[in-house]
């Protein structure tokens, strides 16, 4: 009996010391805290200090709210006696993958600017650099070939990951590049291998993998010339698409986004980003229609509409271009 | 009495609340005049200015905290794989150190800026209740599918103008722009298109990666540094929206490098720059007559303004100027954040 009542004190002792939890993890109380008293609660062991929140007195509780939900495991101190809470979270299973990489074509000049990685959902930023090989032909990696900047190009949805080329190593001119010369040789092979372990935004690693082997091609200097498009045109009174073929493979975002139709529609990219196909809204009408061109169009190596990526200096071949968009005007003819 | 007067208090406070225009994430940091602290939000395409209220003058002193990912970590609830500090200035009044972090790193994470005092008592900067305007880096707003999207790389200012560079996720080119402070409703940051010649007879329009504000001789420049090391000397008095700006390449710092920070200062009656990089270690370079140097215009290796590498000085990720003789370095020693103060070389 006396051990019982020796228990059942020492049950009241500790749980009046205990730091409770609420079922959704947002509130913290102890039951009898006196004035002034405060107690902690810890994400992380060793010297931390204690996670940022709110104290309150409700109802003759002492209640904290964390500034942020605590999904991890959380140590609780109140009165020197420890109380811990399990994880929120489950263990993340690993669901996404690499759905694309950009350009899509296996031949790639030598002076390429970047590519995108699109995944199947969202991702984590901050470990893209320790993620991204470019490997040469024997499997040995190029040496830091990209422009690692610590922001990391993504979309807004984390989902496409910009990879550009350090412009140190694209080639130019005729000068060779003193000490590591350029990232990528006419001729060669080479395989972008993305790493299983990038985390996801849920922090899994990816389902697996990716690897994209390309051959380089010569350099691309000449500005885009929409003028010199070939635009295959539909009958009027059908949704045929509307295409046109550029000559070189286009920036697959840009292409998306700065080429325009007069009418509303659906615009997707085909053969390598090579032709832009255009599909109405509803069916053509008969007459003079136009494409509009934003001039900051990019090719592979940053080529732009009337403007080479680089400017040579000796030899300007810049043409002037008045507007920050060109028209290309098409017929719809009647069936 | 006292409930009418609380009351009273708290219509006072909501009029004085500026619009909302929330922080989606925090960059780049900058100090402005009286305790105006700038931030650049690349996922909102903004740049805010926070009046920090924090303008008690202080010497400073000595400060080292070690492990700052992992107590930043802590305070937020989390571990520190699941932050990111994406940059820390000084307050030159009050010298307490702030800090831009990220809390997750997925697409939901959370901007938060953090502050230490010169004793390394790390707090949370309570965004809501300081003073704030910003201004849009964008014409276009924001819309479902849109993915362009902007990072702003280094931020400064410089003779009333908020300085900002910034790199794309689609088209390349350098964005330099120059906005004047306090905001005005209608300015947008104009870009400004910056050609420098360090690839042989090409000039390239690339993007600027670091810069400082800099004087010789009077007149406002910056110095910027591009990825593949050339350092460019462009007059402040060119930064105006829509121009096109030849930048003049006065140093080439070496390739496979890339600069991270730069902080300009002066020692025993000389001016310096310092310079931490990637692979380069941290550059001490002499900050005079730099308008005396040739423009560099071939392609070329390591040359122009002359430079020595700081052996003490490792790791060095982030750098700003503590006070006139101290700057404050963010190393990485194993993964393992450290901030202190260090004496200028």
């Amino acid at each position: 009996m006396r051990t019982l009542l020796l228990l059942l004190a020492l049950t009241l002792v500790l749980n009046a010391q205990a730091v409770l939890r609420s079922g959704d993890g947002k509130v913290f109380w102890v039951e009898n805290a006196a004035p002034g008293e405060t107690f902690q609660v810890y994400v992380g062991e060793g010297d931390v200090p204690p996670v940022l929140g709110a104290f309150s007195a409700e109802n003759g509780r002492l209640v904290f709210r964390p500034r942020f939900l605590l999904a991890d495991e959380v140590r609780a101190i109140f009165r020197g006696v420890v109380t811990r809470f399990p994880a929120l979270r489950a263990a993340a299973v690993p669901s996404t993958l690499v759905e694309a990489v950009y350009p899509t074509t296996d031949r790639l000049p030598e002076n390429l600017l970047k590519f995108y990685v699109v995944f199947s959902g969202p991702m984590q930023r901050g470990e893209g650099w320790t993620r991204l090989q470019l490997l040469k032909a024997d499997g040995t990696p190029v040496e830091l070939p990209f422009l690692e900047i610590d922001q990391e190009l993504w979309d807004p949805g984390n989902r496409r990951f910009t990879i550009l080329f350090d412009p140190g190593r694209i080639k130019r001119g005729v000068l060779p590049l003193n000490e590591v010369g350029p990232a990528l040789v006419v001729g060669q092979t080479y395989t972008l291998v993305v790493d299983s372990a990038w985390r996801d935004a849920a922090g899994a690693p990816l389902r697996k993998g990716y690897r994209k082997t390309f051959t380089v091609t010569e350099a691309e200097r000449r500005p885009i010339e929409p003028s010199a498009w070939q635009v295959v045109t539909p009958m009027a009174g059908t949704r045929d698409p509307l295409s046109v073929e550029f000559g070189r493979p286009l920036d697959s975002a840009l292409a998306l986004r700065l080429i325009t139709a007069d009418v509303a529609g659906q615009s997707r990219l085909r053969s390598g980003e090579t032709r832009w196909e255009f599909v109405p809204a509803v069916a053509w009408t008969a007459g003079d229609h136009r494409l509009t061109i934003d001039v900051t169009l990019e090719d592979l190596a940053g080529n732009r509409v009337g403007r080479p990526f680089d400017v040579d200096v000796f030899n300007p071949v810049t043409t002037k271009i008045t507007g920050e968009t060109v028209a290309l005007p098409f017929r719809i003819e009647r069936r | 009495m006292v409930k009418v007067f609380s009351s009273l208090c708290f219509t006072a406070a909501l009029a004085l609340a500026a619009p909302a225009v929330e922080l989606k994430s925090a960059g780049p940091l900058t100090f402005g005049p009286n305790g105006t602290l700038f931030a650049g939000d690349s996922a909102a395409g903004r740049i805010f200015a926070f009046e920090t209220g924090d303008t008690k003058p202080s010497k400073g002193g000595t400060v080292e905290i070690k492990g700052v990912n992992t107590k930043i970590a802590a305070l937020l609830g989390t571990t520190a794989d699941q932050i990111l500090i994406a940059d820390m200035a000084v307050n030159p009044i009050s010298k307490q150190i702030y800090f831009s972090v990220a809390r997750g790193r997925g697409p939901e994470a959370v901007p938060v800026i953090l502050r230490a005092d010169t004793a390394g008592n790390i707090t949370e900067f309570g965004l809501a209740a300081a003073k704030q305007s910003s201004v849009s880096l964008t014409d276009v707003p924001a819309e479902g599918g849109r993915q362009r999207m902007e990072a702003i790389t280094d931020l400064g200012f410089v003779d009333g103008q908020v300085v900002v560079a910034g790199l794309s996720n689609e088209d390349f080119a350098s964005s330099l722009r120059s906005i004047p402070y306090p905001f005005q409703a209608a300015t947008k940051g104009a870009g400004i298109e910056i050609f420098h010649g360090a690839h042989g007879r090409f000039e390239t329009n690339a993007p600027v990666r670091t810069f400082v504000p800099y004087t010789i001789k009077d007149k406002g420049y910056i110095l910027a540094a591009y990825t593949c090391t050339p350092l460019v000397r462009i007059p402040v008095s060119d930064l105006k929206p829509g121009a096109k700006v030849k930048g003049t390449t006065i140093a080439e710092l070496g390739n496979r490098n890339r600069p991270l920070d730069m902080i300009a200062y002066e020692k025993d009656g000389h001016a310096y720059i310092l310079m931490a990089n990637s692979s380069r270690g941290v550059m001490k370079l002499t900050g005079e007559g730099l308008d005396g140097y040739a423009p560099i215009t071939a392609q070329t290796e390591k040359q122009g303004v002359p430079y020595e590498t700081v052996e003490s000085l490792k790791g060095v990720q982030q750098l700003d100027k503590y006070d006139a003789t101290h700057g404050l370095t963010l190393t990485d020693e194993a993964g393992s954040l450290n901030v202190r103060t260090i004496n200028l070389p």
